[in-house]
């Protein structure tokens, strides 16, 4: 409560006042990477109907992509079916670039769009084939797939899901849920242990300096798309504290003092090859 | 390599046994020791419903962490009207410090096995599921071999010891997430699905695997069966604490002279448990024993008498969890170790209830802001508030706990939290807060 009346009101008109002359905040998408929270699941897909037709309206796919399950939407299509669809994987990719094309005269290239390459999808068949297209048995679906491509090529997914009847979505949530399954193409990985020994060894303040090395946080890929930046999910018997693994082999002489430095030699042989505009 | 503290001689060892006398998968070398003599007089004169009746008579409480009474469990399975029913054994060992789990299935694989046979035997489930660690190779290997050799003596598959009843056991391995060792997520992953818990009830023991009711126990739980089966209820009841009788496994670690695996009779101390381990390391100070792996609570060096039973270290802040006492020397900050603690937590949510997903993330910032010596004074009740949101909506214990170190900080440990904030000075000289005048007004 003030003392002086309408002090409120007179605060709230000054913080409307100086907004009002701050310049706006844009991120130059996709020349510039916007921040996403760590658990994003993926864009929506917008999806065609069998008569061609672009469905923007009652859809299911906000029911379908919603990574908490919190939607819970059925209904009927227009031909009276109690049905949910989902389009094909190139849906968005020929909308983007049809809109790139008539806002900015001219394509612009999408970095997370490669990730809808084709893949071999008779290698995916063989897979599927073994596993009696059991959506029961996903995980060890989506391990197999992981073995043959070294990712999970969204193309596989869309077969997976063609071939079983689960859903996109499901799969895709699946997928992205288990840390040891992954879309990026990376090469190396640096591991990271956060067991509570090693944490208590000083392992918390060593992957942050690691993290701060390679530019990237926990869970991520650095800028480049070349290295994972992971942590074990349990600490290996009779491993040193804290512990770093490259690509499973313990670096044993990282320590806090030369880890910021250690990360940056390592991300820094290759330098990254994104332009930032 | 982890081992296994030596107990006091004369004090019994159901989950354990003397585990490091033979070659654990030798079949014959485990049948002379007793082995899968539970399960032909659970067979013979015992029978489904006196196996329900002995587990519930015996008060064993499951050794996951929760101490659900497991005859509570066996009866609400039995009781299902779905005649198809599913056991699942836990091996998920979800704290990445621990290895009670690992070495029990290593060591004792038939134990686990035969557990798992009692138990479909008396719920009425013709399949069990093992599911274990992915990175647990060798305890995988012994698991296969214990089942395999099982299957060829008839104690497992089709018409066991000549029941007429079949028992089909399969080893499934999972991995990534945390999050597996909660049962409900647990049964997630084995189905194919995103580990996420589910709303209970219905309890996995109406509504588990695939649908169907599910009795889903620890390896530990189960390796104790048989114990019980064979030298009786009141053998049993003599050993511990007489809310939760029987014997814990318990990882001692941190700055103790030998660290390793203790089997302890339930309601022995936090200081017994140092001392099984050596005691404190020489040269170091005992600063704080964090119980329960990593959403356990910090505990200080008066409250070291606290029996480690169930109900005993809830009251403190701390719990059993994982089965984890990790002791903190002077060296350690309990600021940084808490916060660090809470986000691994946070990271490892599974993202299914907003509290968790955004609250415990929330926590972490806070913490952030108390190592960093720049709290904001509505922080200590927006760290209460928020820690309360998460037990109260919670879904799973992860949620339940995971704010537990930072609560326990707070109520133990106020102090040093005082230090940072205040005096922007980190005794332990791991943080290196920054001294806001004024800003700040402490916890």
């Amino acid at each position: 409560m003030s003392s002086i009346p309408g002090l409120g009101l007179v605060k709230g008109m000054a913080l409307t006042l100086r907004r009002f002359f701050q310049p706006p905040l844009t991120i130059k998408y996709p020349e510039v990477d916007p921040d996403i929270a760590v658990k994003y699941r993926g864009r929506l897909q917008l999806l065609y109907d069998e008569h061609g037709t672009l469905k923007c309206e009652t859809c299911f796919q906000c029911a379908q992509a919603c990574p908490i399950e919190c939607i819970d939407m059925g209904g009927t299509d227009t031909k009276g079916r109690y049905a949910v669809h989902w389009g094909a994987a190139e849906t968005y990719g020929e909308r983007r670039v049809e809109s790139a094309l008539r806002r900015a005269g001219r394509e612009v290239p999408d970095a997370p769009f490669a990730a809808f390459e084709p893949a071999d999808l008779d290698a995916v068949d063989a897979i599927l084939e073994s596993h009696d297209h059991d959506p029961h048995r996903m995980l060890s679906i989506l391990e197999a797939v992981q073995d043959e491509f070294g990712h999970l090529p969204v193309a596989a997914l869309k077969r997976i899901s063609h071939r079983t009847g689960a859903w996109y979505a499901m799969i895709y949530g699946t997928a992205s849920y288990y840390r040891h399954l992954r879309f990026e193409r990376t090469v190396e990985e640096v591991a990271v242990c956060r067991c509570t020994a090693c944490l208590m060894a000083g392992g918390g303040r060593l992957a942050e300096a690691i993290g701060a090395g390679l530019r990237t946080e926990l869970g991520r890929p650095t800028p480049d798309g070349r290295i994972r930046f992971a942590w074990l999910s349990t600490h290996p018997p009779g491993a040193a504290a804290p512990l770093v693994a490259l690509d499973g082999e313990a670096q044993l002489e990282v320590t806090a003092a030369n880890a910021t430095a250690w990360a940056q030699a390592l991300a820094g042989e290759h330098p990254a090859s994104r332009t930032v505009h | 390599m982890t081992t296994i503290l030596a107990t006091p001689a004369g004090r019994p060892r159901p989950i354990l046994g003397d585990a490091a006398a033979t070659v654990p998968t030798d079949l014959d070398a485990a049948v002379a020791a007793g082995a899968f003599g539970a399960l032909r007089s659970v067979v013979g004169d015992l029978g489904p419903t006196g196996t329900v009746a002995t587990i519930a008579a015996s008060g064993l409480r499951g050794r996951g962490g929760a101490g659900y009474p497991a005859g509570t469990k066996w009866r609400a399975v039995t009781g299902a009207a779905d005649p198809v029913r599913y056991v699942v054994a836990n091996g998920y060992e979800a704290d990445p410090a621990q290895s009670t789990n690992r070495i029990l299935m290593e060591a004792r694989p038939f134990a686990v096995v035969e557990g798992i046979a009692i138990a479909a035997l008396a719920v009425g489930a013709r399949e069990a599921v093992i599911a274990v660690r992915a990175e647990y190779s060798d305890a995988v290997r012994a698991l296969e071999v214990a089942v395999f050799a099982a299957e060829e003596a008839g104690f497992l598959g089709t018409d066991v010891l000549g029941s007429g009843r079949d028992v089909a056991v399969t080893i499934r391995t999972v991995q990534g997430a945390y999050m597996l060792g909660e049962e409900t997520v647990l049964l997630a992953a084995l189905e194919g699905r995103r580990g996420q818990p589910e709303q209970r009830p219905p309890y996995p023991t109406e509504r588990g695997l695939f649908g169907h009711p599910t009795l889903v126990h620890n390896v530990a739980t189960l390796a104790t069966v048989p114990w019980i089966v064979r030298n009786g209820v009141d053998a049993f009841r003599a050993i511990g604490d007489p809310d939760a009788p029987g014997t814990v496994l318990v990882g001692v670690s941190g700055a103790v002279a030998s660290p390793g695996i203790a089997e302890v009779p339930t309601g022995t101390t936090l200081r017994e448990l140092i001392d099984l381990a050596g005691g404190v390391a020489a040269g170091r100070t005992f600063k704080a024993a964090l119980v329960g792996g990593p959403s356990g609570g910090f505990l200080p060096a008066e409250l070291l008498d606290t029996p480690y039973s169930f109900d005993a270290l809830r009251a403190t802040g701390a719990h059993v969890g994982s089965g984890g006492l990790m002791i903190a020397d002077d060296r350690a900050c309990i600021v940084d170790l808490a916060r660090l603690l809470v986000r691994y937590g946070a990271d490892e949510a599974c993202g299914k209830t907003i509290p968790c997903r955004i609250g415990l993330r929330r926590l972490a910032e806070i913490g952030q802001r108390y190592a960093d010596g720049t709290a904001r004074p509505t922080d200590p009740k927006l760290l209460a508030d928020l820690a309360d949101d998460c037990a109260a909506s919670a879904l799973c214990d992860h949620e339940r706990l995971a704010p537990s170190p930072l609560r326990t900080a707070m109520r133990y440990f106020g102090p040093e939290i005082d230090d940072h904030i205040l005096r922007g000075v980190c005794p332990a000289g791991v943080c290196s807060p920054i001294r806001v005048a004024g800003a700040t007004t402490g916890r």
